[in-house]
């Protein structure tokens, strides 16, 4: 498809082939061709000007609409990264076709047109020509659409974020309608052109030298936050709409006043200072529905519109560009226009915006994991928050360095011998390789997604990486540094330790192993032959999750690991062995027996422990509780006599829920700062250093008083934001009964622990549900699966109160912090595709069964039925509740909250009671009276397509 | 004269190669036979006597039998198994290959789709649950990352970095029939279907594009142009080994060098039967072939040199007899032979070779074993024993 002068003539010729097409069956495949193509016939008084009034109207304001800081407001109070003209999510509702591909998109189709006609009617190529649209019927057959409002709803819906930064009010649907009316007058034949609209250029005059270029061409430089967003600020300026203007009555009925007759947006009075250039010589890039561009000021673009002119700007006004003067804008304002003001309101500096309310961005650290350089005296710090490491200088007790490295480093790791670190960079799905020396980035490799724990075998042969999300461990030969192979490993890996004699690189893995609806669950320890390179061996620990930190004692005999121990088969009201969620340590011994201890004491829980690390004596381990900010020391030598006093059943069956029994081996907790998380011994077993994350600080431990001694500062920002505050709330267990747990103890990193609970109080189980993704939720309103909360303040309110922390709820002004930060968790990027990329042919194919609305065998998908009306984008949810034939006997309802869909791939298990554990299980197995989509005429092939192309949203 | 002097010379150089493959002073240039086997079955701990599958790693063999999996420490002799009951998804372990880079262990099952047997962990693909194109897995083939799946509904490819599940059938490849039968890949750049009616398919990874494999003649009960092509295209097994493809099908074997084929039957070969139910293939010059009524060897390609393993209808002794162009050239008694002469599947290891039997599993330890041909004295035949009684 070329351009639209060509697809226009070639109408004909389309339609054959759409024609052609139809006859052998193959699926449509539609392409944007934009409004101006539009315009062809839909301008002028007879067709209700109706191009005129999409131009003069917000939707197509939409797009410049996010180059307003509001938006840059927005999209940070939302979690995204991407500036809003890049957020797919801000373009999902402020552009036409924002995540389609190349090819389904006209040459000369523009995103800075905003919302376009084929937002709401479908893409055109197939109903454009005008046969087509001449003929009603014939026209919806071939695909132009006539949405309702609940059509607009899909993203006029009121959404959190433009109501927290805009005070937005709620849609009047009725105003929003009569705003954007464009209706047809009279029921006659209307003649059009066929043509879109054009500057009547007398052909003497476009021999001219300098011609007018058009302000989508300077928007082509112009563009971005460093180019002060110019060309969005210009589109959402009056003169954008100078000539759209022309087709409102009151541009009618001034013009008739004038004596002009016919259409003003025809008529050369009105054009000399409705469009730019009048009479003057364009080049094909210059339009006359422009109204008055750039060039209306600055002169004829052709003579200075070149990058290397207009970087040096003294040659660009030797070249012709001009500085407006006060005669500028006279010569069309008349003599009393004041210029001053009027030059303020055009104002385009291309700097960039300054918030309006007088925000700063402000940078924590976020420091997580920590490892010694060999050598001993550079500890190596990952900071999450700051993209970098920082290198610490162990004697001095200070940051000496810090290093940019990928998104939300993770863990560090050194090569033996030191010359390289690994760091993985969970946002970017990579590791930097780091030369130590220069501290320079060498290589970066990229792994899997979301790479957390990184280490080497002690020979250095090779690098292991285990990746988070897709539940695998990527290695990598270090000597040439390139792939080798992919392990698996169970769900959610986390950190990985190597045994002192260098045979065993054992892993955690976070998530415990998909179990069916009540069902108890394991967790998986996976121990990996490190000379191989390969998993030999997984040990199973019954009943615990959240499996973090790992460390082996210095004898060799046994690991130890962080664990929760989750009881998610019984209400949560049950306070009995320590309520829904205790803490504590699995003892993985060589011979394969696991024990499991609780950290947690019968009025002090240790919520969220994180990490763990032996004294190289083998007296002591360190264990961080990121939920009470504390370090518990625990006694090794007591902790395996009491077990091996136990009897085998009280080590399978008492131990592991004895809130009593950490009295026995807990030698003593030291307090840390907020949110400790990575701790690590020092090799001569002097000291230790704890990464207190939400202090962007490290605790040093003095092993022999056992207390923490100094405090290093890291160098994050010491202004305390409601963000911060609600992070650091959000990771506490002072607001739980007995400190049991946090927030994150449910939602690690935002995420999901992938347990459904009985939450209820009623103690039979009733409506157990699956815990949902907090990243990206800020306008996926309502919240829970049934839909009662409509929205967060009341989800982490009284709510959160009477559920699941059973304490004073939230002060107001903590509630407002916990929002502000739990609506800020951000969505990693989709793994399967970026914003525009290329889909492979089995997405590509996926994406019509998706929109589809006919069965293989010709029948029509009632449109409630269809993916995509539930399933809108940006968010593909409609935030609506619909019984989709998955109520269980337990259920109280049967309409649940149509879940949104974007990354759904790292969201298992699913459906409300997470009862399918994969996507294909939703239609395979809940699926089969064709209530949740119509699906089960598909071929198993397309269902395969379906859910590839599910996973790039 | 030139031409005839060519003719003449090559018809001296055909008898220079006859005598030299003939009997000379005592001695003959005969292939290795493997005269050491073992069997197990149920009594040595295996699940079931019905052995569907063998796959050779190292120092284990991975058997794949009809109520569940085993694995045999060939250093200790030693089976360890698993059922349904251990974990196993399914009962009927039809398929086998090993990601050697990974050690995981890959198992098609009959009738419930694809495992993966990895650290003790067996996880589970099947039709509803993943992008599986049919649960009745005959085949599966550890392709770089990609694991593909030959069923009885087409071809699956499974990535394990990507997750990505595609499915081949009529559709996009070309494939007449979709009942797969062997997925195999020996770590060049194709990947081998061999498919009921459809012969034999070839998929270039690099160039992502497909190749098919059928018997020109388009004959089903006859070959009508013998070396036109393959020799039916109800092909059972594909493997490429030495840059030569073999395939065996349910009326004959082939062999294609990437110009020449060359078909391979009964009557003229040291097959057994015509009725193959696989094969494997040590080189361009010897694969083994899975009959129903024995195991059939070809030891050395430009001789037509077979050795074929027979079991004896009582006892656990057989035979190994060396034919060429069916001549028989040395009938080896074996004491104990092979276990049972319906073979379903074989592997090499190293010189071992491994068979799977509708009873039992075998073991051919080949201590001294050389490829092609030797010169060395025939094995002495053993007298028959006598009946007691007799004198």
């Amino acid at each position: 498809m070329n351009g639209v002068r060509r697809l226009i003539p070639a109408g004909a010729a389309v339609t054959a082939l759409i024609a052609l097409a139809s006859l052998h069956g193959a699926p449509r495949q539609p392409v944007y061709v934009g409004a101006r193509a539009c315009a062809a016939c839909h301008t002028g008084k007879g067709i209700g000007n109706q191009y005129g009034l999409w131009l003069h109207s917000k939707h197509s304001r939409a797009y410049a609409a996010l180059a307003r800081p509001e938006s840059k407001e927005i999209v940070e109070i939302s979690g995204l990264r991407q500036v809003p003209q890049e957020a797919a999510i801000c373009l999902g509702c402020h552009a036409t076709a924002y995540n389609a591909e190349k090819w389904e998109k006209d040459d000369d189709f523009r995103i800075e047109d905003g919302v376009q006609c084929e937002a709401c009617h479908g893409p055109g190529s197939e109903y454009m020509t005008e046969a087509v649209m001449r003929n009603p019927e014939e026209a919806r057959k071939a695909g132009l659409r006539i949405p309702d409002d609940r059509f607009c709803l899909g993203c006029h819906v009121e959404k959190g974020s433009h109501v927290a930064v805009l005070k937005a009010p709620k849609l009047e649907k009725k105003k929003a309608w009569a705003d954007i009316a464009h209706p047809r007058p009279g029921t006659g034949t209307v003649k059009v052109t066929g043509k879109p609209p054009d500057f009547p250029v007398p052909p003497e005059a476009q021999k001219a030298a300098h011609k007018y270029i058009g302000a989508a061409q300077c928007g082509s430089c112009h563009k971005g936050e460093a180019m002060g967003h110019q060309y969005s600020v210009w589109r959402m300026s009056a003169h954008a709409r100078a000539w759209s203007v022309l087709s409102t009555p009151a541009a009618y009925a001034q013009a008739a006043r004038k004596g002009i007759v016919g259409d003003p947006q025809r008529a050369p009075e009105c054009l000399k200072c409705h469009s730019t250039g009048y009479g003057a010589a364009h080049t094909a890039s210059s339009k006359v529905d422009e109204g008055v561009t750039c060039e209306a000021c600055h002169g004829p673009g052709s003579d200075y519109a070149f990058e290397a002119v207009m970087h040096d700007k003294r040659g660009a006004i030797q070249a012709g560009l001009k500085t407006p003067t006060r005669e500028t804008c006279l010569g069309c304002h008349g003599t009393k226009f004041d210029t001053a003001a009027g030059m303020k309101a055009i104002a385009h500096p291309s700097k960039p915006p300054v918030a309006t309310n007088g925000r700063h961005e402000v940078r924590y650290k976020n420091p997580l994991n920590m490892a010694l350089r060999p050598g001993g005296k550079e500890l190596w710090v990952t900071c999450e928050a700051a993209d970098s490491v920082i290198v610490v200088d162990t004697a001095a007790r200070k940051s000496v360095a810090e290093i940019p490295v990928g998104g939300m480093p993770i863990e560090v790791a050194f090569a033996p011998g030191g010359k390289l670190a690994f760091v993985s960079n969970r946002h970017d799905d990579t590791v930097s390789v780091i030369d130590t020396g220069s501290r320079k980035i060498v290589k970066t490799l990229a792994t899997g997604d979301e790479p957390h724990g990184v280490l080497t075998d002690r020979q250095g042969k090779y690098l292991y990486v285990a990746n988070t999300s897709s539940g695998d461990v990527s290695v990598f030969d270090i000597a040439s540094l390139t792939y080798v192979k992919t392990l698996s490993a169970s769900r959610g890996p986390w950190s990985l330790a190597l045994s002192p004699d260098g045979a065993v690189m054992l892993l955690t893995n976070m998530l415990a192993r998909f179990s069916p609806l009540r069902t108890p669950f394991a967790s998986e320890l996976t121990s990996i032959d490190a000379e191989r390179g390969t998993v030999d061996e997984r040990r199973v620990v019954d009943g615990a999750n959240m499996m973090m930190g790992v460390d082996w004692h210095p004898s060799g005999k046994f690991a130890l690991a962080t664990l929760n121990r989750t009881k998610s088969l019984v209400p949560m009201t049950r306070l009995m062995q320590g309520w829904t969620i205790t803490n504590g340590l699995a003892i993985m011994w060589r011979d394969g027996a696991v024990d499991q201890v609780l950290l947690d004491e019968p009025n002090m829980g240790f919520a969220d422990p994180s990490d763990v690390a032996c004294t190289p004596d083998g007296r002591y381990a360190l264990v961080t509780s990121a939920g009470t900010d504390r370090v518990a020391v625990v006694d090794i030598a007591k902790l395996t006599a009491a077990l091996g006093r136990a009897t085998k059943h009280e080590r399978e069956h008492v131990i592991p829920n004895h809130q009593g029994y950490p009295t026995e081996f807990v030698l003593k907790h030291i307090d840390v700062k907020n949110n400790p998380r990575g701790v690590l011994v020092a090799p001569d077993g002097s000291e230790a250093y704890v990464a207190n994350s939400l202090d962007d600080s490290l605790s040093v431990i003095d092993l022999k008083r056992l207390e923490a001694v100094a405090r290093i500062d890291l160098g994050g920002s010491r202004e305390i934001t409601r963000y911060r505050q609600g992070e650091r709330l959000f990771h506490n267990a002072r607001i739980t009964f007995r400190h049991q747990h946090s927030c994150a103890s449910c939602h690690p990193d935002g995420h999901i622990d992938s347990v459904t609970y009985d939450i209820e109080s009623d103690g039979i189980g009733i409506s157990p549900v699956d815990n949902r993704t907090l990243r990206g939720i800020l306008d996926t309103a309502p919240f829970k699966w049934e839909g009662t909360n409509p929205s967060l303040s009341r989800q982490c309110g009284a709510r959160l109160s009477v559920f699941f922390t059973r304490l004073l709820p939230f002060t107001p002004e903590e509630l407002a912090a916990v929002d502000r930060y739990v609506t800020a968790i951000e969505r990693p990027p989709n793994r399967y595709r970026s914003l525009g990329a290329p889909l492979n042919p089995a997405q590509r194919r996926g994406k019509a069964v998706f929109g589809r609305t006919m069965t293989n065998d010709g029948r029509t998908i009632p449109i409630e039925n269809r993916c995509i009306t539930c399933h809108f984008p940006p968010y593909f949810t409609d935030r609506q509740l619909h019984d989709v034939g998955t109520r269980m006997p337990a259920d109280r309802q049967g309409k649940f909250d149509a879940p949104h869909l974007n990354n759904i791939y790292d969201s298992a298990p699913y459906l409300h009671n997470g009862m399918a554990a994969t996507l294909e299980e939703i239609w395979t197995v809940y699926n089969p009276d064709d209530r949740h989509g119509v699906t089960n005429d598909m071929t198993k092939d397309q269902l395969n397509e379906l859910v590839e192309y599910l996973k790039t949203l | 004269m030139k031409i005839a002097a060519s003719i003449a010379l090559g018809t001296l150089a055909g008898l220079a190669l006859a005598g030299g493959l003939a009997a000379e002073s005592g001695k003959s240039k005969l292939p290795y036979v493997y005269t050491k086997w073992k069997q197990f079955t149920v009594a040595d701990g295996l699940p079931n006597d019905h052995i569907f599958a063998v796959k050779a790693d190292g120092g284990r063999v991975w058997i794949g039998t009809e109520n569940g999996l085993a694995m045999l420490d060939k250093r200790t002799g030693k089976i360890k198994s698993w059922t349904e009951k251990d974990g196993l998804p399914f009962r009927a372990v039809t398929a086998i290959d090993v990601d050697r880079k990974t050690g995981d262990v890959w198992l098609g099952l009959f009738g419930g789709g694809l495992a993966r047997f990895s650290g003790g962990r067996f996880d589970h693909w099947h039709q509803l649950n993943s992008g599986l194109v049919n649960d009745v897995v005959y085949g599966v083939a550890v392709e770089n990352d990609n694991i593909w799946a030959a069923t009885t509904a087409g071809a699956s490819r499974f990535n394990i970095k990507t997750q990505e599940w595609s499915i081949f059938t009529e559709k996009n490849a070309p494939m007449e029939e979709i009942w797969n039968y062997s997925a195999s890949y020996n770590g060049s750049d194709k990947v081998y279907l061999a498919v009921w009616g459809s012969g034999v398919l070839e998929y270039d990874i690099k160039a992502n594009r497909w190749k098919d494999y059928l018997d020109p003649d388009g004959e089903m009960e006859i070959d009508l142009y013998r070396d036109d092509g393959i020799v039916h295209v109800i092909a059972t097994g594909a493997q490429e080994a030495g840059g030569a493809l073999w395939i065996s099908s349910y009326f004959g074997a082939s062999r294609y060098d990437g110009r020449n084929w060359r078909a391979f039957y009964n009557q003229d070969s040291g097959l057994p039967s015509d009725f193959l139910n696989n094969l494997t293939a040590r080189s361009a010059d010897e694969a083994w072939f899975c009959s129903d009524k024995g195991a059939g060897a070809i030891t050395d390609f430009s001789s037509n040199t077979w050795v074929a393993y027979t079991r004896d209808a009582n006892g656990k002794g057989g035979k190994a007899i060396v034919t060429r162009d069916k001549e028989v050239l040395e009938t080896v008694e074996l004491p104990v032979g092979i276990p049972h002469n319906y073979i379903i599947n074989a592997d090499m290891d190293g010189n071992d070779v491994w068979l799977a039997t509708a009873k039992g599993l075998g073991w051919g330890i080949g201590n001294g074993y050389y490829p092609g041909l030797r010169e060395r004295p025939k094995t002495p035949a053993r007298p028959a024993p006598r009946k007691r009684g007799s004198k």
